[in-house]
């Protein structure tokens, strides 16, 4: 998620407010220690323009 | 100019505030109950004198239970009325356990056997509606749910 968010060009806090989170919630995310709720995460890939597999989904 | 409101809490900061608070809560009412357990065996204060925490312990936990109902916490397929009179069965006897307790233990008034009965109309009567209470909320809860999920 967070190359994804930098390839977008956006820091923590644009994300942040972009999907109505704290920036201390996105980078929780991004370090694999906060699992957001489904409609934050579908706030994420819209803003991100991915897919949820993208960047939620575990590699098998 | 920010928009931004005073408290930006998301939903991982609620989720920490309502996890923080009903911890809190937990330990605010077992604090008052440990108070008047502590005023009525050590102080040897009256019964009569903390009355004031019995009615907020008791409509707290009333309102906690019907809550806990009524949003879906406590899950239940089916409202069955063996379930309702079981419950029902357990408040009645906890209840009279309680007026024994309070009446011959606490306040060492020997009630007769006789004026024991007359208590337990009013422990059938009120554990009634408590449990009337309940189940009420649970309907009004499941109905609610149910409709919830026909939209």
């Amino acid at each position: 998620m967070k190359l994804a968010r930098v390839q977008k060009g956006l820091s923590q806090q644009n994300l942040a407010d972009l999907v109505g989170a704290t920036r201390q919630t996105i980078g929780l995310i991004e370090k694999g220690k906060y699992n957001p709720t489904l409609s934050l995460c579908l706030k994420i890939t819209k803003n991100l323009n991915r897919t949820l597999n993208d960047l939620f989904g575990e590699e098998l | 100019m920010s928009t931004k409101p005073f408290l930006n809490m998301d939903e991982r900061s609620k989720g920490i505030a309502g996890k923080i608070i009903a911890v809190m809560y937990f330990l605010t009412i077992i604090s008052m109950q440990g108070v008047s357990i502590y005023r009525q065996l050590i102080l040897k204060q009256s019964i009569y004198d903390f009355q004031d925490f019995a009615i907020i312990l008791t409509i707290n936990s009333l309102f906690l239970i019907t809550a806990l109902l009524y949003f879906g916490a406590i899950p239940f397929q089916k409202i069955k009325v063996k379930v309702i009179l079981g419950f029902y069965g357990l408040i009645v006897v906890l209840g009279s356990l309680f007026t024994y307790a309070k009446y011959n233990i606490f306040l060492g008034q020997n009630l007769s056997i006789l004026a024991l009965f007359d208590k337990l109309i009013i422990i059938f009567a009120v554990s009634g509606l408590i449990v009337l209470f309940f189940t009420l909320f649970s309907f009004l809860g499941k109905r609610k749910m149910d409709k919830e999920l026909k939209e």
